[in-house]
């Protein structure tokens, strides 16, 4: 039943599919289970039927009682009555019965084919729309949108319902039967109205109170530096403000949306005693019997909330629209990657070549004008340069997450739109500057790369890395648990288990974004020598931040907006001054011995 | 007794004794309200019993000829008159029900807050931040639905039982048989849909919790997933939750579909109106009395589908209430010892074989140590290895499990708290920064602090550059409505906040990372600075900090594995040698790279 008060905080959303493609889409997957569908409508238009048939039952009981009946003709209408409201009930277990499985294989499918949509868009379209967005389209907004058939044959079922009365009161007394329909209208535009402010109070004061929140958040964060310089009781009047304000915005919220129930029963309580006495004339003159009299009353009650519902119905439709929009955009959104052709990737000897390459990421800004650089198999290069130089777009194309527009980017001299994405990737390892793990163990990250890897193999790479005394360090080894997206270990073990897992894979090539933040010498010190181990026969494009990478690297790029501007070794390239002198000066010059030393006394 | 820091003036005694009373004793600290909501509540259920009562004397008069239209007109206004009331009573209901409601929001959380205002800061070192909040913000909130609809829809079904079956008694007692064998019935098989409802709706709830966790964690680790070709792997986990809930939901609607409770109201009804007209045929009431009895049944129909949601709303609102009572009613079982001792402190510190232990797991085993007054010590290690809680016995956030933490050579149980904390300064990892000016945030501590002492502290902080290069410069409102600072930025203000206070034993815990040289230089000398002339506990991964401090410890797991001046350790320790490996001698270059030998180029 489409309910007045649902739906009051969605926002408004700019629709862009027209409303008919949309809900031939939704019916679309609703078609397998048409046989399902078609016994829940008929055993809705049973349900209307019997549920309009009780008060008429009653009121034919009511006319009878006039003609000095038996006991059986009594028993005979109340039995009628009991089996209309059994058939009513029955058909309505049907209908639950049978809805909730065809909305649950409904929403399951869509959620599948949802995800397996977004599964296969590219890094970009994750870079474009959060990822809390988009994992609620796949789990609330499918949800949602079944919510739009059931309101829709909802609808149909009250409708008829509302119909068959209708009908039958028309034929008692037309004129009756006409001012019970006036006060329609007047339902449905108390309803719409109350709608309108009622949405509006309610977004109103959710934004209110999100700043309200914001603010007793951070009263209730700075106790801690309050106490400590005994300042208690003026954060304690900000807070009391705060929260006297909290509280007029929701009672005034509150006391909204509470007005309209009420004065719906008054309404139709009003609409009765206008029928009463309507109606009584007319039983009067001999045109209304005492029974169909008592029927057009109690028909007052079977109109009114229907009525409202409808009112309602618009709206709530139109939200559903909207949530079936979003999973569906979400499903059509089209790759930016293309691959032009599917060739097998079987071994790589991990040589790298950019031709003249020309890559935007938006359409107005150009990161790479034409950027050519030849990396040759097993060489370690270091890429620097200053935020926004290009680093990470090179680190990216090498790995295929974005479409370039212009230029070549060979692998072993082939072009690399040509391969087949899933296999070329298997001789990519990717260490990325925050490390993402799983909730698991441990060893279920590293494995994550070969999930076939046997437990010797995973205890193999965790070992080589630093000697294995990271693992050592940790609570319980290889079991640990991670946590949810690796919380429970800090972001130096993160990043050792990261290298882990790429020693696990063994690439043939390696792109490693090196993390700014600091992470304790120890670790610090486990990790270098990780990356010493993993850097090791293969080719290695790093996003150098630490010094120690630089001065190993065989050779260093000097990226400055999209050009290389310079290349050599770190001391060829010190010794040149210019470009990489600077860098050095503002990234690498605290990291050196010699800044240590000189900081002290 | 209950050790207090912060008191208003007038303040309420709520009862605390359990969740259910104290939340009593909050709706009844204005006892008009409840008084005012139930008499509300049961004149809205009588008036609409009383429109079926009208309505069934209008049948009468309508069916027995002879009637004056004065007199119909009054039936029909009587019915107004009824509709008039039950709108009136039912808009009194709603409007004191949702008074009551954010009045218990309200002042629940003042409680609270006043509360926690009131704890020690022992207490607040111990809090999680995050679960404060979500009793403040969340728990508080369930309080409120609890009664607005909670009680109120309770309060309403239970008239709505009452009202119309006392009704039907005053027209003819034995006109209740039907009813009330319906409510027992009622309350049967309600009870059974409940119980077999409840286990399901947690069980979906869950699992689409589950369902959607697995999902966010996918969509987060996206590049890990599509590096590693993982795609149809991740597809495969998120379906198989899916399905789950899928079965669930199924199962929940069969549940939902089969609603005895409505068959048992449609039996009832139509064998309440045979009943009804057996004894109308017997002469006993007015075939007018039968329609009111059809209708005041009728009226029972309504409870049975809101009942079960507004008690979960009152379960709900009583598990946050207990979880809000915890925090109100938690003590720290350090003592204040005011009558303890009294005096500047000159900062030397001597930990003496301290162990501890936090939530079971033991986190210091048997650290000892000696810090003179005025000197700079570093503490390294991992996460995990004890850092923090070490510093954290100095102030008596915590107590030792044995062996002993002195400062000048006393112990510091036998210190008075107040003396104690005065004059010992976290400078804590997560910076906290009040929105107002910079100039406020600096002298937060310190009462009377002129501009010229701000810019003073500033200066020697190294924040005085960058606050003048804001337009409105210590004017500059920080925070949402102001400028976000970066990490660098919030720890220099933070230090200069602490050269206003002055403290004799400085504990600085430092995890902002180095982004750039300039800043880097900037940070060590304010660093360097704030660790003059007193004694300072230094946590930090800054190699530069960690090579000049007069004493490293050197921890792990909770023990200390080496401790001394930075040459000696390099000498005798192969963990701290290895941190500092980076500068000796390259061994090994990668086979395929230049030739190898090159030296570090410093």
């Amino acid at each position: 039943m489409g309910f007045i008060l649902d739906g009051l905080e969605s926002e408004s959303y700019d629709r862009e599919y027209r409303d008919r493609d949309l809900f031939a889409r939704i019916l679309s997957y609703f078609r397998p289970f048409s046989r399902k569908v078609v016994l829940v409508a008929g055993v809705l238009a049973l349900n209307s039927i019997a549920g309009s048939g009780a008060p008429i039952a009653i009121s034919r009981a009511l006319d009878l009682a006039s003609t000095n009946p038996t006991l059986l003709t009594l028993a005979q209408v109340s039995a009628l009555v009991l089996i209309l409201g059994a058939i009513a009930w029955v058909s309505n277990l049907v209908h639950q019965w049978v809805s909730a499985r065809v909305v649950g294989d409904v929403v399951l499918k869509l959620r599948e084919d949802a995800l397996q949509a977004t599964l296969g868009h590219d890094i970009s379209f994750y870079e474009e729309h959060p990822s809390g967005k988009i994992v609620s389209r796949v789990t609330s907004d499918t949800q949602d949108f079944s919510d739009v058939v059931t309101l829709v044959v909802s609808l149909l079922s009250q409708i008829l319902l509302v119909g068959f009365l209708a009908v039958w009161l028309v034929r008692i007394n037309a004129a009756l039967t006409g001012l019970l329909l006036v006060m329609a209208p007047f339902a449905i535009v108390v309803a719409l109205s109350f709608r309108r402010v009622a949405r509006r109070v309610t977004q109103n004061a959710r934004r209110v109170t999100a700043k309200i929140n914001a603010q007793i958040q951070e009263s209730i964060s700075g106790i801690t530096v309050a106490k400590a310089f005994r300042k208690e009781r003026s954060i304690y009047n900000t807070f009391d403000q705060n929260n006297r304000q909290a509280f007029r915005v929701g009672l005034r919220r509150g006391l909204t949306l509470n007005t309209i129930f009420p004065i719906m029963g008054l309404s139709s309580g009003v609409g009765v005693a206008v029928l009463m006495y309507a109606g009584a004339l007319r039983v009067e003159t001999g045109g209304l019997s005492p029974g169909d009299w008592y029927l057009f009353m109690q028909a007052v009650g079977y109109f009114w909330f229907p009525l409202m519902s409808i009112a309602s119905f618009w709206s709530q439709f139109q939200d559903g629209l909207s949530a079936a929009e979003r999973v569906f955009a979400l499903i059509d959104a089209g790759p930016v990657v293309v691959q032009t052709a599917s060739e097998p990737v079987e071994r790589l000897a991990g040589g790298i070549e950019f031709r003249n390459m020309r890559f935007s990421y938006t359409e107005t800004e150009v990161v790479l004008p034409d950027y050519s650089l030849s990396i040759r198999p097993g060489e370690t290069l270091a890429l620097v340069g200053h935020t926004g130089a290009g680093k990470s777009s090179v680190a990216s194309l090498i790995a295929r997450f974005y479409e370039f527009q212009g230029g070549e980017l060979l692998i072993d001299g082939r072009d690399i739109r040509r391969f087949n994405l899933a296999e070329y990737r298997r001789h990519l390892g990717l260490v990325p500057q925050d490390p993402f793990l799983f909730s698991g163990s441990v060893g279920d990250n590293v494995r994550y790369a070969r999930l076939d890897a046997s437990d010797d193999e995973v205890r193999r790479a965790a070992m080589h890395i630093g000697g294995g005394d990271w693992l050592e360090d940790l609570p319980e080894g290889l079991e640990t648990q991670a946590g949810e997206r690796g919380s429970s270990l800090s972001m130096g073990q993160r990043q050792l288990v990261a290298l882990a897992r790429v020693l696990l894979k063994d690439p043939t090539i390696l792109i490693l974004d090196e993390a700014t933040a600091s992470v304790d010498p120890f670790t610090e010190a486990q990790i270098q020598e990780g990356l010493r181990e993993i850097m090791r026969d293969r080719t290695s494009v790093i996003i150098a931040h630490r010094l120690w990478t630089v001065q190993r690297a065989d050779r260093i790029v000097v990226m400055d907006h999209g050009r290389i501007i310079a290349e050599g070794t770190h001391d060829s390239l010190l010794a040149q001054g210019g470009h990489y002198a600077e860098l050095y000066n503002t990234y690498f010059r605290h990291q050196s011995l010699e800044y240590i030393e000189s900081v002290g006394g | 007794m209950d050790a207090r820091e912060f008191s208003l003036e007038e303040e309420y005694g709520y009862n605390r004794a359990g969740p259910v009373r104290w939340i009593l004793s909050h709706a009844l600290r204005y006892p008009g309200l409840p008084i005012l909501l139930f008499l509300a509540a049961a004149g809205n259920n009588a008036a609409f019993s009383y429109v079926q009562v009208f309505v069934g004397r209008s049948f009468d008069l309508i069916t027995h000829p002879g009637w004056t239209q004065a007199a119909l007109l009054a039936a029909a206004l009587s019915i107004t008159a009824a509709a008039a009331s039950q709108g009136l009573t039912g808009l009194m209901r709603n409007y004191v029900a949702e008074f009551i409601a954010q009045l218990v929001e309200r002042d629940s959380r003042h409680e609270l807050y006043v509360s926690l205002l009131g704890k020690s800061q022992t207490f607040h070192g111990r809090q999680r931040i995050g679960d404060i909040m979500a009793r403040a913000t969340n728990d508080v909130h369930n309080l409120n639905f609890m009664f607005s609809p909670g009680v109120m829809l309770i309060a309403d079904s239970l008239f709505n039982l009452l009202i119309p079956i006392i009704l039907i008694g005053t027209i003819q007692p034995e006109l209740l048989l039907v009813p009330l064998v319906f409510l027992v019935l009622l309350v049967i098989t309600i009870r059974d849909y409940a119980r077999r409802l409840n286990p399901i709706s947690i069980a979906m709830r869950e699992q689409f919790g589950v369902m959607n966790a697995g999902l966010a964690e996918a969509i987060a680790g996206i590049e890990v997933v599509k590096a590693n070709v993982q795609e149809r792997h991740e597809w495969s986990k998120f379906t198989q939750n899916a399905r789950i809930y899928r079965d669930y939901f199924v199962r929940h609607g069969e549940i939902q579909a089969l609603y005895w409770p409505m068959l048992v109201f449609s039996l009832a009804w139509a064998v309440g109106l045979f009943h009804a007209l057996l004894i109308w045929q017997a002469g006993r009431i007015s075939l007018g009395q039968v329609v009111t009895f059809v209708g005041l049944m009728g009226a029972l129909r309504f409870p049975t589908f809101i009942s079960l949601f507004s008690f979960d709303l009152v379960q709900l609102g009583i598990a946050s209430a207990r979880r809000i009572l915890e925090l109100i009613n938690a003590r720290t079982e350090l003592d204040e010892n005011i009558g303890g001792i009294s005096q500047p402190i000159r900062g030397g510190v001597t930990f003496d074989h301290v162990r501890f232990s936090y939530s079971g797991k033991q986190v210091l085993r048997d650290v000892s140590f000696n810090a003179l007054p005025g000197e700079t010590i570093a503490i390294v290690g991992q996460t995990g290895s004890g850092k923090t809680s070490l510093t954290r016995l100095i102030n008596r956030i915590y107590d030792v499990e044995a062996g002993r933490v002195l400062v000048d050579g006393i112990d510091v149980r036998e210190w008075s708290m107040e003396s104690l904390r005065s004059q010992v300064s976290t400078i804590e990892q997560d910076i906290f920064l009040y929105s107002g000016t910079i100039a406020e945030n600096i002298s937060f501590g310190r009462e009377n602090a002129t501009q010229a002492m701000i810019e003073e502290a500033a200066r020697e902080a190294q924040a005085d550059e960058f606050i003048r290069s804001f337009s409105m410069g210590y004017q500059t409102e920080i925070g949402e409505r102001g400028v976000t600072l970066s990490g660098g930025q919030r720890q220099r203000i933070a230090i200069a906040r602490a050269f206003l206070t002055d403290p004799r034993i400085l504990i600085l815990d430092d995890s902002t990372s180095a982004i750039d040289s300039a800043t880097e230089d900037q940070i060590q000398r304010a660093m360097r600075r704030i660790s003059r002339q007193r004694t300072t506990f230094l946590i930090t991964h800054r190699l530069s900090q960690i090579r000049w401090a007069d004493r490293i410890l050197v921890l792990r797991r909770g023990e200390v594995v080496d401790q001394g001046a930075h040459h000696e350790l390099l000498t005798r320790s192969r963990d701290y040698r290895r941190i500092f490996a980076r500068y000796e001698k390259d061994e090994g270059r990668a086979p395929g790279g230049l030739a190898a030998g090159t030296a570090g180029a410093d």
